[in-house]
Protein backbone atom coordinates (compact mmCIF):
# COMPACT_ATOMS: atom_id res chain seq x y z
CA UNK A 1 0.00 0.00 0.00
CA UNK A 2 2.81 2.36 0.90
CA UNK A 3 4.58 1.46 -2.33
CA UNK A 4 1.36 2.35 -4.16
CA UNK A 5 1.45 5.81 -2.64
CA UNK A 6 5.01 6.27 -3.76
CA UNK A 7 4.29 4.98 -7.23
CA UNK A 8 1.50 7.47 -7.58
CA UNK A 9 3.81 10.19 -6.32
CA UNK A 10 6.26 9.21 -8.98
CA UNK A 11 3.64 9.49 -11.70
CA UNK A 12 2.72 12.97 -10.51
CA UNK A 13 6.32 13.97 -10.72
CA UNK A 14 6.65 12.72 -14.26
CA UNK A 15 3.81 14.96 -15.35
CA UNK A 16 5.11 18.01 -13.57
CA UNK A 17 5.34 20.01 -16.79
CA UNK A 18 1.55 20.26 -16.74
CA UNK A 19 1.47 21.82 -13.28
CA UNK A 20 0.97 25.51 -12.54
CA UNK A 21 2.98 27.05 -9.72
CA UNK A 22 0.02 27.40 -7.34
CA UNK A 23 -0.79 23.77 -7.96
CA UNK A 24 2.76 22.88 -7.02
CA UNK A 25 2.19 24.54 -3.65
CA UNK A 26 -0.85 22.36 -3.18
CA UNK A 27 1.12 19.33 -4.26
CA UNK A 28 3.81 20.06 -1.68
CA UNK A 29 1.21 20.63 1.01
CA UNK A 30 -0.30 17.24 0.23
CA UNK A 31 3.11 15.65 0.21
CA UNK A 32 3.80 17.17 3.60
CA UNK A 33 0.65 15.59 5.05
CA UNK A 34 1.84 12.23 3.81
CA UNK A 35 5.27 12.75 5.33
CA UNK A 36 3.67 13.78 8.62
CA UNK A 37 1.47 10.70 8.72
CA UNK A 38 4.43 8.46 8.02
CA UNK A 39 6.48 10.33 10.61
CA UNK A 40 3.87 9.87 13.34
CA UNK A 41 3.55 6.20 12.48
CA UNK A 42 7.31 5.90 12.52
CA UNK A 43 7.61 7.54 15.93
CA UNK A 44 5.04 5.21 17.44
CA UNK A 45 6.64 2.11 16.00
CA UNK A 46 10.13 3.29 16.92
CA UNK A 47 9.09 4.12 20.48
CA UNK A 48 7.53 0.71 21.03
CA UNK A 49 10.25 -1.26 19.29
CA UNK A 50 13.14 0.55 20.94
CA UNK A 51 11.70 0.26 24.43
CA UNK A 52 10.10 -3.14 24.01
CA UNK A 53 12.70 -5.10 22.05
CA UNK A 54 15.06 -5.25 25.03
CA UNK A 55 12.77 -7.32 27.22
CA UNK A 56 11.72 -9.76 24.55
CA UNK A 57 13.48 -13.07 24.80
CA UNK A 58 12.52 -16.71 24.91
CA UNK A 59 11.67 -16.54 28.59
CA UNK A 60 9.43 -13.49 28.13
CA UNK A 61 7.41 -15.32 25.48
CA UNK A 62 7.16 -18.68 27.24
CA UNK A 63 6.96 -17.98 30.98
CA UNK A 64 4.12 -16.74 33.17
CA UNK A 65 4.54 -13.50 35.15
CA UNK A 66 6.31 -13.92 38.49
CA UNK A 67 6.77 -12.08 41.76
CA UNK A 68 3.73 -9.83 41.65
CA UNK A 69 3.97 -9.48 37.88
CA UNK A 70 7.19 -7.56 38.09
CA UNK A 71 9.22 -10.34 36.48
CA UNK A 72 8.73 -13.28 34.15
CA UNK A 73 6.92 -13.38 30.87
CA UNK A 74 3.56 -12.95 29.25
CA UNK A 75 2.92 -16.48 28.02
CA UNK A 76 -0.60 -16.81 29.53
CA UNK A 77 -1.62 -13.54 27.87
CA UNK A 78 -0.43 -14.76 24.47
CA UNK A 79 -2.27 -18.04 24.90
CA UNK A 80 -5.41 -16.26 26.13
CA UNK A 81 -5.47 -13.89 23.17
CA UNK A 82 -4.96 -16.86 20.84
CA UNK A 83 -7.86 -18.81 22.38
CA UNK A 84 -10.24 -15.89 22.50
CA UNK A 85 -9.47 -15.10 18.86
CA UNK A 86 -10.28 -18.68 17.90
CA UNK A 87 -13.65 -18.39 19.59
CA UNK A 88 -14.22 -15.06 17.87
CA UNK A 89 -13.58 -16.75 14.51
CA UNK A 90 -15.88 -19.64 15.32
CA UNK A 91 -18.63 -17.20 16.26
CA UNK A 92 -18.26 -14.35 13.78
CA UNK A 93 -17.26 -16.08 10.54
CA UNK A 94 -20.18 -18.46 10.04
CA UNK A 95 -22.64 -15.87 11.28
CA UNK A 96 -21.23 -12.98 9.28
CA UNK A 97 -20.64 -14.86 6.04
CA UNK A 98 -24.03 -16.55 6.32
CA UNK A 99 -25.80 -13.25 6.84
CA UNK A 100 -23.92 -11.71 3.91
CA UNK A 101 -24.83 -14.60 1.63
CA UNK A 102 -28.47 -14.32 2.61
CA UNK A 103 -28.54 -10.55 2.20
CA UNK A 104 -26.80 -10.54 -1.13
CA UNK A 105 -27.95 -13.73 -2.82
CA UNK A 106 -31.33 -14.62 -1.38
CA UNK A 107 -33.13 -11.62 0.08
CA UNK A 108 -35.33 -9.56 -2.19
CA UNK A 109 -33.55 -6.21 -2.40
CA UNK A 110 -35.69 -3.41 -1.06
CA UNK A 111 -36.38 -1.18 1.91
CA UNK A 112 -35.82 -3.94 4.41
CA UNK A 113 -32.42 -5.03 3.09
CA UNK A 114 -31.36 -1.39 2.91
CA UNK A 115 -32.38 -0.94 6.53
CA UNK A 116 -30.49 -4.06 7.57
CA UNK A 117 -27.36 -2.93 5.72
CA UNK A 118 -27.54 0.50 7.27
CA UNK A 119 -27.92 -0.98 10.75
CA UNK A 120 -25.00 -3.35 10.25
CA UNK A 121 -22.81 -0.49 9.10
CA UNK A 122 -23.83 1.67 12.02
CA UNK A 123 -23.05 -1.19 14.36
CA UNK A 124 -19.42 -0.76 13.29
CA UNK A 125 -19.46 2.69 14.87
CA UNK A 126 -20.67 1.56 18.28
CA UNK A 127 -17.92 2.15 20.87
CA UNK A 128 -16.27 -1.08 21.92
CA UNK A 129 -16.98 -0.45 25.61
CA UNK A 130 -20.69 -0.61 24.75
CA UNK A 131 -20.12 -4.02 23.22
CA UNK A 132 -18.34 -4.95 26.45
CA UNK A 133 -21.29 -3.87 28.51
CA UNK A 134 -23.70 -5.75 26.26
CA UNK A 135 -21.51 -8.85 26.41
CA UNK A 136 -21.51 -8.73 30.18
CA UNK A 137 -25.28 -8.31 30.38
CA UNK A 138 -26.13 -10.98 27.82
CA UNK A 139 -23.36 -13.58 27.66
CA UNK A 140 -22.02 -13.36 31.20
CA UNK A 141 -25.29 -12.83 33.06
CA UNK A 142 -28.30 -13.74 30.93
CA UNK A 143 -26.78 -16.81 29.25
CA UNK A 144 -24.93 -17.63 32.44
CA UNK A 145 -21.54 -18.15 30.80
CA UNK A 146 -19.90 -16.21 33.60
CA UNK A 147 -16.70 -14.27 32.90
CA UNK A 148 -15.08 -16.69 30.46
CA UNK A 149 -13.34 -17.25 27.14
CA UNK A 150 -16.65 -17.96 25.46
CA UNK A 151 -18.35 -14.82 26.75
CA UNK A 152 -15.41 -12.65 25.70
CA UNK A 153 -15.02 -14.44 22.37
CA UNK A 154 -18.69 -13.94 21.54
CA UNK A 155 -18.49 -10.28 22.54
CA UNK A 156 -15.49 -9.75 20.29
CA UNK A 157 -17.36 -11.69 17.63
CA UNK A 158 -20.23 -9.21 17.81
CA UNK A 159 -17.70 -6.42 17.50
CA UNK A 160 -16.27 -7.87 14.28
CA UNK A 161 -19.63 -8.83 12.75
CA UNK A 162 -20.18 -5.52 10.93
CA UNK A 163 -16.76 -5.82 9.32
CA UNK A 164 -17.28 -9.46 8.42
CA UNK A 165 -20.75 -8.89 6.98
CA UNK A 166 -19.79 -5.78 5.04
CA UNK A 167 -16.55 -7.23 3.68
CA UNK A 168 -18.28 -10.48 2.71
CA UNK A 169 -21.10 -8.66 1.00
CA UNK A 170 -18.67 -6.50 -0.93
CA UNK A 171 -16.76 -9.59 -1.98
CA UNK A 172 -19.97 -11.31 -3.10
CA UNK A 173 -21.01 -8.25 -5.04
CA UNK A 174 -17.80 -8.21 -7.07
CA UNK A 175 -18.60 -11.62 -8.58
CA UNK A 176 -19.66 -10.80 -12.15
CA UNK A 177 -23.31 -11.26 -12.99
CA UNK A 178 -22.29 -13.20 -16.10
CA UNK A 179 -21.03 -16.07 -13.92
CA UNK A 180 -24.29 -16.25 -12.01
CA UNK A 181 -26.36 -16.13 -15.19
CA UNK A 182 -24.17 -18.74 -16.86
CA UNK A 183 -24.68 -21.04 -13.92
CA UNK A 184 -28.42 -20.46 -13.65
CA UNK A 185 -28.81 -21.04 -17.40
CA UNK A 186 -27.28 -24.51 -16.96
CA UNK A 187 -30.00 -25.44 -14.52
CA UNK A 188 -28.22 -24.74 -11.26
CA UNK A 189 -30.25 -24.10 -8.14
CA UNK A 190 -29.55 -20.91 -6.24
CA UNK A 191 -27.47 -22.72 -3.66
CA UNK A 192 -25.47 -24.46 -6.39
CA UNK A 193 -24.80 -21.10 -8.00
CA UNK A 194 -23.59 -19.72 -4.67
CA UNK A 195 -21.50 -22.75 -3.79
CA UNK A 196 -19.84 -23.48 -7.15
CA UNK A 197 -19.50 -20.08 -8.78
CA UNK A 198 -20.04 -17.22 -6.36
CA UNK A 199 -18.26 -18.38 -3.20
CA UNK A 200 -15.03 -19.62 -4.84
CA UNK A 201 -14.69 -16.21 -6.40
CA UNK A 202 -15.67 -14.26 -3.28
CA UNK A 203 -13.63 -16.18 -0.70
CA UNK A 204 -10.45 -14.11 -1.03
CA UNK A 205 -12.34 -10.91 -0.26
CA UNK A 206 -14.27 -12.57 2.55
CA UNK A 207 -11.07 -13.93 4.09
CA UNK A 208 -9.13 -10.72 3.98
CA UNK A 209 -12.03 -8.70 5.35
CA UNK A 210 -12.50 -11.20 8.14
CA UNK A 211 -8.83 -11.27 9.06
CA UNK A 212 -8.70 -7.48 9.22
CA UNK A 213 -11.73 -7.56 11.51
CA UNK A 214 -10.05 -10.16 13.69
CA UNK A 215 -6.88 -8.11 13.87
CA UNK A 216 -8.92 -5.30 15.33
CA UNK A 217 -10.72 -7.62 17.75
CA UNK A 218 -7.49 -9.19 18.96
CA UNK A 219 -6.25 -5.79 20.09
CA UNK A 220 -9.44 -4.68 21.84
CA UNK A 221 -9.50 -4.26 25.59
CA UNK A 222 -12.87 -2.81 26.45
CA UNK A 223 -15.07 -5.70 25.24
CA UNK A 224 -13.12 -8.29 27.25
CA UNK A 225 -12.71 -6.13 30.33
CA UNK A 226 -16.03 -7.17 31.83
CA UNK A 227 -16.56 -10.46 30.02
CA UNK A 228 -13.69 -12.68 31.07
CA UNK A 229 -10.21 -11.16 30.95
CA UNK A 230 -8.35 -11.58 34.24
CA UNK A 231 -5.73 -9.48 35.93
CA UNK A 232 -3.60 -12.48 36.75
CA UNK A 233 -4.16 -16.24 36.64
CA UNK A 234 -1.77 -18.81 38.04
CA UNK A 235 -2.63 -21.35 35.31
CA UNK A 236 -3.71 -21.42 31.68
CA UNK A 237 -7.41 -21.60 30.78
CA UNK A 238 -8.52 -25.25 30.60
CA UNK A 239 -12.01 -24.84 29.14
CA UNK A 240 -14.08 -22.28 27.27
CA UNK A 241 -15.67 -21.44 30.63
CA UNK A 242 -12.33 -20.38 32.15
CA UNK A 243 -11.24 -16.83 32.63
CA UNK A 244 -8.13 -15.87 30.74
CA UNK A 245 -5.32 -13.35 30.46
CA UNK A 246 -5.07 -11.37 27.23
CA UNK A 247 -2.39 -9.17 25.69
CA UNK A 248 -4.34 -5.91 25.39
CA UNK A 249 -5.72 -6.22 28.90
CA UNK A 250 -2.32 -7.15 30.28
CA UNK A 251 -0.90 -4.07 28.63
CA UNK A 252 -3.67 -1.95 30.15
CA UNK A 253 -2.87 -3.28 33.61
CA UNK A 254 0.86 -2.99 33.25
CA UNK A 255 0.63 0.61 32.12
CA UNK A 256 -2.09 1.93 34.45
CA UNK A 257 -3.16 -0.44 37.23
CA UNK A 258 0.00 -2.07 38.48
CA UNK A 259 1.36 -1.20 41.96
CA UNK A 260 4.81 -0.47 40.58
CA UNK A 261 4.10 1.07 37.22
CA UNK A 262 7.50 2.58 36.51
CA UNK A 263 9.21 -0.66 37.47
CA UNK A 264 7.16 -2.76 35.03
CA UNK A 265 7.23 -0.23 32.19
CA UNK A 266 9.64 -2.41 30.13
CA UNK A 267 7.24 -5.35 30.47
CA UNK A 268 4.42 -3.12 29.27
CA UNK A 269 6.46 -2.09 26.24
CA UNK A 270 7.37 -5.69 25.56
CA UNK A 271 3.70 -6.64 25.71
CA UNK A 272 2.85 -3.78 23.37
CA UNK A 273 5.47 -4.96 20.91
CA UNK A 274 4.19 -8.53 20.98
CA UNK A 275 0.61 -7.32 20.47
CA UNK A 276 1.66 -5.04 17.64
CA UNK A 277 3.59 -7.85 15.95
CA UNK A 278 0.59 -10.14 16.29
CA UNK A 279 -1.72 -7.62 14.65
CA UNK A 280 0.85 -6.93 11.93
CA UNK A 281 1.17 -10.65 11.36
CA UNK A 282 -2.58 -10.98 10.91
CA UNK A 283 -2.64 -8.06 8.49
CA UNK A 284 0.30 -9.54 6.62
CA UNK A 285 -1.56 -12.83 6.38
CA UNK A 286 -4.52 -10.95 4.88
CA UNK A 287 -2.30 -9.25 2.31
CA UNK A 288 -0.57 -12.51 1.33
CA UNK A 289 -3.85 -14.37 1.05
CA UNK A 290 -5.29 -11.65 -1.14
CA UNK A 291 -2.22 -11.72 -3.31
CA UNK A 292 -2.32 -15.47 -3.68
CA UNK A 293 -5.96 -15.50 -4.70
CA UNK A 294 -5.47 -12.53 -7.03
CA UNK A 295 -2.76 -14.45 -8.84
CA UNK A 296 -5.07 -17.40 -9.11
CA UNK A 297 -7.85 -15.26 -10.48
CA UNK A 298 -5.45 -13.62 -12.93
CA UNK A 299 -4.57 -17.09 -14.14
CA UNK A 300 -8.28 -17.80 -14.58
CA UNK A 301 -8.62 -20.71 -12.19
CA UNK B 1 -50.94 3.80 -28.46
CA UNK B 2 -47.33 3.53 -29.50
CA UNK B 3 -47.67 5.27 -32.82
CA UNK B 4 -50.38 7.81 -32.25
CA UNK B 5 -47.86 10.57 -31.75
CA UNK B 6 -46.60 10.36 -35.30
CA UNK B 7 -48.44 11.80 -38.27
CA UNK B 8 -49.86 8.87 -40.09
CA UNK B 9 -52.19 8.77 -43.00
CA UNK B 10 -55.53 7.11 -42.53
CA UNK B 11 -54.34 4.28 -44.71
CA UNK B 12 -51.27 3.72 -42.55
CA UNK B 13 -53.33 3.74 -39.39
CA UNK B 14 -55.72 1.24 -40.91
CA UNK B 15 -52.83 -1.06 -41.78
CA UNK B 16 -51.38 -0.77 -38.32
CA UNK B 17 -54.68 -1.51 -36.66
CA UNK B 18 -55.03 -4.57 -38.83
CA UNK B 19 -51.58 -5.76 -37.86
CA UNK B 20 -52.31 -5.26 -34.20
CA UNK B 21 -55.64 -7.02 -34.30
CA UNK B 22 -54.27 -10.17 -35.92
CA UNK B 23 -50.81 -10.66 -34.46
CA UNK B 24 -49.39 -11.16 -37.88
CA UNK B 25 -48.66 -14.11 -40.08
CA UNK B 26 -48.35 -16.54 -37.24
CA UNK B 27 -47.07 -19.79 -38.61
CA UNK B 28 -50.22 -21.75 -38.20
CA UNK B 29 -49.08 -24.42 -40.63
CA UNK B 30 -46.86 -26.04 -37.98
CA UNK B 31 -48.56 -29.24 -36.96
CA UNK B 32 -48.98 -29.91 -33.27
CA UNK B 33 -46.25 -32.57 -33.09
CA UNK B 34 -43.67 -30.37 -34.79
CA UNK B 35 -44.18 -27.36 -32.62
CA UNK B 36 -41.35 -26.78 -30.14
CA UNK B 37 -42.24 -23.42 -28.65
CA UNK B 38 -45.71 -21.98 -28.58
CA UNK B 39 -46.18 -18.46 -27.33
CA UNK B 40 -49.64 -16.95 -27.21
CA UNK B 41 -50.55 -13.36 -26.43
CA UNK B 42 -47.45 -12.72 -24.39
CA UNK B 43 -47.23 -9.43 -22.52
CA UNK B 44 -44.14 -8.78 -20.47
CA UNK B 45 -43.45 -6.05 -17.93
CA UNK B 46 -40.40 -4.72 -16.13
CA UNK B 47 -42.18 -3.14 -13.20
CA UNK B 48 -44.55 -0.63 -14.78
CA UNK B 49 -42.78 -0.66 -18.14
CA UNK B 50 -44.22 -2.99 -20.71
CA UNK B 51 -41.53 -4.59 -22.85
CA UNK B 52 -43.51 -7.05 -24.96
CA UNK B 53 -46.97 -6.50 -26.44
CA UNK B 54 -49.23 -9.38 -27.31
CA UNK B 55 -46.59 -11.54 -28.94
CA UNK B 56 -47.74 -14.75 -30.55
CA UNK B 57 -45.20 -17.09 -32.12
CA UNK B 58 -44.86 -20.76 -32.85
CA UNK B 59 -41.38 -22.13 -33.35
CA UNK B 60 -40.88 -25.33 -35.23
CA UNK B 61 -38.72 -28.20 -34.00
CA UNK B 62 -35.12 -28.21 -35.22
CA UNK B 63 -33.72 -25.49 -37.45
CA UNK B 64 -32.79 -21.93 -36.66
CA UNK B 65 -35.19 -19.15 -35.84
CA UNK B 66 -33.70 -15.66 -35.81
CA UNK B 67 -35.10 -12.72 -33.89
CA UNK B 68 -34.17 -9.38 -35.39
CA UNK B 69 -34.99 -5.80 -34.58
CA UNK B 70 -33.41 -2.60 -33.35
CA UNK B 71 -31.97 -2.25 -29.83
CA UNK B 72 -34.59 -2.24 -27.10
CA UNK B 73 -37.22 -3.88 -29.27
CA UNK B 74 -37.72 -6.71 -26.80
CA UNK B 75 -36.06 -9.55 -28.68
CA UNK B 76 -33.65 -10.38 -25.85
CA UNK B 77 -36.46 -10.10 -23.33
CA UNK B 78 -38.46 -12.53 -25.43
CA UNK B 79 -35.54 -14.95 -25.55
CA UNK B 80 -35.13 -14.83 -21.79
CA UNK B 81 -38.81 -15.53 -21.32
CA UNK B 82 -38.22 -18.95 -22.85
CA UNK B 83 -35.85 -20.20 -20.12
CA UNK B 84 -37.29 -17.97 -17.42
CA UNK B 85 -34.04 -16.08 -16.93
CA UNK B 86 -36.19 -12.99 -16.43
CA UNK B 87 -37.27 -14.54 -13.13
CA UNK B 88 -33.91 -13.40 -11.78
CA UNK B 89 -34.82 -9.77 -12.33
CA UNK B 90 -37.02 -8.48 -9.51
CA UNK B 91 -40.30 -6.85 -10.45
CA UNK B 92 -40.90 -8.57 -13.76
CA UNK B 93 -44.37 -9.79 -14.69
CA UNK B 94 -45.78 -11.83 -17.51
CA UNK B 95 -49.19 -12.38 -19.06
CA UNK B 96 -50.15 -14.91 -21.69
CA UNK B 97 -49.12 -18.45 -22.36
CA UNK B 98 -45.68 -19.82 -23.10
CA UNK B 99 -45.41 -23.53 -23.69
CA UNK B 100 -42.52 -25.73 -24.67
CA UNK B 101 -43.34 -29.23 -25.92
CA UNK B 102 -46.93 -28.49 -25.01
CA UNK B 103 -46.10 -27.78 -21.37
CA UNK B 104 -46.92 -24.39 -19.93
CA UNK B 105 -43.56 -23.26 -18.54
CA UNK B 106 -45.15 -20.55 -16.41
CA UNK B 107 -47.56 -22.93 -14.72
CA UNK B 108 -47.22 -22.75 -10.92
CA UNK B 109 -45.77 -26.25 -10.63
CA UNK B 110 -43.07 -25.75 -13.24
CA UNK B 111 -39.60 -26.84 -12.18
CA UNK B 112 -37.48 -23.95 -13.44
CA UNK B 113 -34.25 -25.84 -12.84
CA UNK B 114 -35.21 -28.70 -15.12
CA UNK B 115 -36.68 -26.26 -17.64
CA UNK B 116 -33.29 -24.58 -17.92
CA UNK B 117 -31.66 -27.94 -18.44
CA UNK B 118 -33.94 -28.47 -21.43
CA UNK B 119 -33.54 -24.94 -22.74
CA UNK B 120 -29.87 -24.01 -22.86
CA UNK B 121 -28.57 -20.50 -23.30
CA UNK B 122 -25.52 -18.83 -24.81
CA UNK B 123 -24.91 -15.21 -23.91
CA UNK B 124 -23.74 -12.16 -25.77
CA UNK B 125 -20.38 -12.03 -24.06
CA UNK B 126 -18.64 -15.37 -23.67
CA UNK B 127 -18.90 -16.19 -19.96
CA UNK B 128 -16.82 -19.25 -19.18
CA UNK B 129 -16.38 -19.81 -15.46
CA UNK B 130 -12.91 -19.11 -14.06
CA UNK B 131 -12.23 -22.83 -14.04
CA UNK B 132 -10.46 -25.24 -16.36
CA UNK B 133 -11.86 -26.14 -19.78
CA UNK B 134 -12.80 -29.56 -18.47
CA UNK B 135 -14.52 -28.20 -15.36
CA UNK B 136 -16.50 -25.71 -17.45
CA UNK B 137 -17.97 -28.42 -19.66
CA UNK B 138 -18.46 -30.81 -16.76
CA UNK B 139 -20.21 -28.11 -14.74
CA UNK B 140 -23.76 -28.93 -15.83
CA UNK B 141 -23.51 -32.72 -15.43
CA UNK B 142 -21.77 -32.24 -12.08
CA UNK B 143 -24.45 -30.05 -10.57
CA UNK B 144 -26.82 -32.72 -11.79
CA UNK B 145 -25.01 -35.11 -9.48
CA UNK B 146 -22.75 -36.96 -11.94
CA UNK B 147 -19.43 -37.79 -10.26
CA UNK B 148 -18.03 -40.65 -12.33
CA UNK B 149 -14.82 -39.40 -13.91
CA UNK B 150 -15.01 -41.61 -16.99
CA UNK B 151 -18.58 -40.61 -17.74
CA UNK B 152 -17.70 -36.95 -17.29
CA UNK B 153 -14.72 -37.28 -19.63
CA UNK B 154 -16.95 -38.83 -22.21
CA UNK B 155 -19.47 -35.98 -21.96
CA UNK B 156 -16.71 -33.38 -22.13
CA UNK B 157 -15.27 -34.91 -25.27
CA UNK B 158 -18.64 -35.30 -26.93
CA UNK B 159 -19.70 -31.76 -26.10
CA UNK B 160 -16.43 -30.22 -27.26
CA UNK B 161 -16.65 -32.19 -30.49
CA UNK B 162 -20.23 -31.04 -30.87
CA UNK B 163 -19.08 -27.46 -30.56
CA UNK B 164 -16.18 -27.98 -32.98
CA UNK B 165 -13.63 -27.14 -30.31
CA UNK B 166 -12.22 -30.55 -29.43
CA UNK B 167 -9.25 -30.54 -31.82
CA UNK B 168 -8.11 -27.17 -30.53
CA UNK B 169 -8.24 -27.97 -26.83
CA UNK B 170 -7.95 -31.74 -26.42
CA UNK B 171 -4.33 -31.46 -25.26
CA UNK B 172 -5.02 -28.84 -22.61
CA UNK B 173 -8.31 -29.67 -20.98
CA UNK B 174 -6.91 -28.58 -17.62
CA UNK B 175 -5.89 -25.16 -18.88
CA UNK B 176 -8.00 -22.23 -17.71
CA UNK B 177 -10.95 -21.55 -19.99
CA UNK B 178 -10.28 -17.84 -19.76
CA UNK B 179 -6.95 -18.35 -21.56
CA UNK B 180 -8.84 -19.23 -24.76
CA UNK B 181 -9.55 -16.65 -27.44
CA UNK B 182 -12.93 -14.91 -27.50
CA UNK B 183 -14.26 -17.09 -30.30
CA UNK B 184 -13.02 -20.25 -28.60
CA UNK B 185 -14.59 -19.11 -25.33
CA UNK B 186 -17.93 -18.70 -27.06
CA UNK B 187 -17.70 -22.18 -28.57
CA UNK B 188 -16.76 -23.42 -25.10
CA UNK B 189 -19.94 -21.85 -23.78
CA UNK B 190 -21.89 -23.60 -26.53
CA UNK B 191 -20.19 -26.88 -25.58
CA UNK B 192 -21.02 -26.21 -21.92
CA UNK B 193 -24.66 -25.77 -22.86
CA UNK B 194 -24.62 -28.94 -25.01
CA UNK B 195 -23.23 -30.96 -22.10
CA UNK B 196 -26.59 -30.79 -20.29
CA UNK B 197 -28.29 -32.23 -23.39
CA UNK B 198 -30.83 -29.49 -23.99
CA UNK B 199 -33.42 -29.65 -26.76
CA UNK B 200 -33.49 -25.95 -27.40
CA UNK B 201 -30.56 -23.57 -27.55
CA UNK B 202 -31.17 -19.88 -27.01
CA UNK B 203 -28.46 -17.58 -28.26
CA UNK B 204 -28.42 -13.92 -27.36
CA UNK B 205 -26.27 -12.16 -29.98
CA UNK B 206 -23.60 -14.85 -29.63
CA UNK B 207 -21.21 -13.31 -32.15
CA UNK B 208 -21.53 -9.61 -31.40
CA UNK B 209 -18.40 -9.60 -29.24
CA UNK B 210 -16.34 -11.75 -31.57
CA UNK B 211 -14.18 -11.14 -34.64
CA UNK B 212 -15.44 -11.98 -38.17
CA UNK B 213 -13.48 -15.20 -38.66
CA UNK B 214 -14.54 -16.62 -35.31
CA UNK B 215 -18.07 -15.46 -36.12
CA UNK B 216 -18.06 -17.52 -39.27
CA UNK B 217 -16.98 -20.60 -37.36
CA UNK B 218 -19.81 -20.10 -34.92
CA UNK B 219 -22.30 -19.58 -37.74
CA UNK B 220 -21.11 -22.82 -39.35
CA UNK B 221 -21.49 -24.50 -35.98
CA UNK B 222 -25.03 -23.19 -35.61
CA UNK B 223 -25.94 -24.63 -39.01
CA UNK B 224 -24.49 -27.99 -37.96
CA UNK B 225 -26.23 -28.00 -34.59
CA UNK B 226 -29.66 -27.13 -35.95
CA UNK B 227 -29.99 -30.65 -37.31
CA UNK B 228 -30.32 -31.85 -33.72
CA UNK B 229 -31.42 -28.82 -31.75
CA UNK B 230 -33.98 -26.08 -32.05
CA UNK B 231 -31.95 -22.89 -32.10
CA UNK B 232 -33.44 -19.50 -31.41
CA UNK B 233 -30.96 -16.73 -31.97
CA UNK B 234 -31.18 -13.02 -31.32
CA UNK B 235 -29.04 -11.03 -33.69
CA UNK B 236 -28.35 -7.43 -34.55
CA UNK B 237 -26.84 -8.50 -37.79
CA UNK B 238 -29.41 -8.95 -40.54
CA UNK B 239 -26.93 -10.60 -42.87
CA UNK B 240 -26.32 -13.14 -40.16
CA UNK B 241 -30.03 -13.80 -39.79
CA UNK B 242 -30.31 -14.18 -43.57
CA UNK B 243 -27.32 -16.52 -43.70
CA UNK B 244 -28.12 -18.93 -40.92
CA UNK B 245 -31.82 -18.90 -40.09
CA UNK B 246 -34.74 -20.84 -41.49
CA UNK B 247 -37.30 -18.53 -39.94
CA UNK B 248 -36.98 -14.90 -39.05
CA UNK B 249 -39.04 -12.82 -36.73
CA UNK B 250 -38.97 -9.04 -36.71
CA UNK B 251 -39.59 -7.19 -33.45
CA UNK B 252 -40.20 -3.48 -33.12
CA UNK B 253 -40.90 -1.61 -29.89
CA UNK B 254 -42.03 -4.72 -28.10
CA UNK B 255 -44.29 -5.95 -30.84
CA UNK B 256 -43.80 -8.88 -33.10
CA UNK B 257 -44.26 -7.27 -36.50
CA UNK B 258 -43.63 -10.05 -38.92
CA UNK B 259 -42.67 -13.67 -38.82
CA UNK B 260 -42.01 -16.09 -41.61
CA UNK B 261 -39.57 -18.07 -43.67
CA UNK B 262 -36.28 -16.18 -43.84
CA UNK B 263 -36.14 -16.39 -47.61
CA UNK B 264 -39.56 -14.76 -47.89
CA UNK B 265 -39.20 -12.21 -45.11
CA UNK B 266 -35.97 -10.82 -46.50
CA UNK B 267 -37.07 -10.72 -50.15
CA UNK B 268 -40.71 -9.94 -49.90
CA UNK B 269 -41.70 -8.55 -46.51
CA UNK B 270 -45.38 -7.87 -45.96
CA UNK B 271 -45.07 -5.05 -43.52
CA UNK B 272 -43.64 -1.69 -44.49
CA UNK B 273 -41.74 -1.45 -41.18
CA UNK B 274 -40.02 -4.77 -41.82
CA UNK B 275 -39.01 -3.56 -45.22
CA UNK B 276 -37.73 -0.29 -43.83
CA UNK B 277 -35.69 -2.14 -41.24
CA UNK B 278 -34.15 -4.78 -43.46
CA UNK B 279 -33.31 -2.24 -46.13
CA UNK B 280 -31.52 -0.23 -43.49
CA UNK B 281 -33.78 2.78 -43.29
CA UNK B 282 -33.62 2.67 -39.48
CA UNK B 283 -32.29 0.56 -36.65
Amino acid sequence: MITDVFKRGFVIEKKRSEWRSYELIGLWALRLTLVLVLFILGVIVFDIVSKGAGVINWEFLTQPPRTGMTEGGIFPAIVGTFYVTLITIAFAVPLGVGAAIYLNEYAVQGKFTRLVRMSVRNLAGVPSIVFGLFGMAVFVKLFGFGPSLIAAGFTLGLLTLPVTVTASEEALRTVPRAYREGSFALGATRWQVVRTVVLPRAIPGILTGTILGLARAAGETAPILATGAAFFLPHLPDSIRSQFMALPYHLFIMSTQHHAISQVRPIAYGTALVLLSLVCLLNLAAVLLRKRYRNRIAKGL
Amino acid sequence: MMHTNTNLTLEEIRVQEKIKSEPARVKTDIEEGYCEVNVENLNFFYGAVQALFNVTIKVQKKGVAALIGPSGCGKSTFLRVLNRMNDLIPGTRLEGKVSIHGEDIYAPNTDVVSLRKKVGMVFQHPNPFPKSIFDNIAYGPRIDGLKDKAALSEIVEKSLKGAALWDEVKDRLNAPALALSGGQQQRLCIARALAVEPRILLMDEPTSAIDPIATQRIEDLIRDLCADYTIIIVTHNMQQAARISDYTCFFLQGEMIEWGKTSILFTNPEDQRTEDYITGRFG
